[in-house]
C-alpha cells in the first residue's frame, strides 16, 4: 500500500495534549484506536471530515496536523 | 486486532473448513455424485448450520473478551475496507456467473451447475474476506 503524500504530527500532538492515547483520540472523533494507529503510521488516509475533527481536537489548523510532502502537482 | 478483523479471520477459517470439506466430499464422489442429490443437500445444510453455530460462538467469545470493541460502530476505515473487499468479490462474481451461464449452455446438468454456483459464492466470499483481512494487515 503506497504511503500517502503527506505526513502528520498526531503522535506529537497527542503527547503534548497530556499524553492522550490513540483510543481517547479515536473516541473523540468517532473512529477505532486501530484507525488512529493506521493514520499515524501513514497506512491510511483519513477522510477530510476525520482530518478536520482531529485538528479540532488539538485546537490546531489542519496544516499544522497534516503536512503535504509530495513535491509534484 | 479489531473485533471486526477477528471476526473476518473466524469467518474465513470457518468457510474454508466447512465448504472445503463439502467440496472435498463432492470431488471424492466424482461422477457418482449425480445420484446423491439428497445426501449432498443434507451435507450442505449441515455445513451451513455448522457455520452459523461456529460464527455465533466466535462472536460471543470475542465480544466477552473485548466488549467495548464489539459494541463499537463501523468507522470510516472499516467501511472503506468493506467496500474494497466487496469490489473485488463482485467482479469475480460477474465473471463466474458468465462462466456458469456458458456451462449451462453446453449441457452440464443441474447438479453440477448448482454446485458450481455454490462454489462461486464461496470463492467470492473468500475473496471478499481475504481482501479485507489483507487491507487490515497491510494498512488502508
Amino acid at each position: 500500500m503506497a504511503k500517502p503524500p503527506f505526513t502528520n504530527d498526531i503522535r506529537t500532538l497527542r503527547f503534548l495534549a497530556g499524553e492522550m492515547t490513540q483510543a481517547e483520540l479515536g473516541e473523540k472523533i468517532g473512529v477505532t484506536r486501530q484507525t488512529i494507529a493506521a493514520i499515524e503510521q501513514g497506512k491510511y488516509s483519513p477522510t477530510l471530515e476525520a482530518a478536520f475533527r482531529i485538528a479540532q481536537v488539538f485546537g490546531k489548523p489542519l496544516d499544522e496536523v497534516f503536512c503535504w510532502t509530495d513535491g509534484g502537482e | 486486532m479489531t473485533f471486526r478483523e477477528k471476526m473476518h479471520w473466524a469467518s474465513l477459517l470457518a468457510i474454508l473448513a466447512g465448504f472445503g470439506w463439502y467440496f472435498a466430499m463432492l470431488l471424492a464422489a466424482g461422477g457418482d455424485a449425480s445420484g446423491l442429490h439428497d445426501y449432498f443437500a443434507g451435507l450442505l445444510v449441515l455445513v451451513i448450520g455448522g457455520l452459523i453455530v461456529v460464527m455465533t460462538f466466535a462472536a460471543i467469545v470475542m465480544a466477552i473478551a473485548a466488549p467495548s470493541e464489539a459494541s463499537a460502530s463501523v468507522d470510516e476505515r472499516d467501511a472503506q475496507i468493506h467496500m474494497r473487499g466487496t469490489f473485488y468479490a463482485y467482479y469475480t462474481l460477474v465473471v463466474g456467473i458468465w462462466g456458469i451461464g456458458l456451462a449451462a449452455h453446453f449441457g452440464f446438468g443441474l447438479f453440477i451447475i448448482l454446485n458450481a454456483a455454490l462454489g462461486l459464492l464461496v470463492l467470492c466470499e473468500t475473496i471478499r474476506i481475504g481482501v479485507q483481512i489483507y487491507l487490515y494487515r497491510r494498512g488502508y
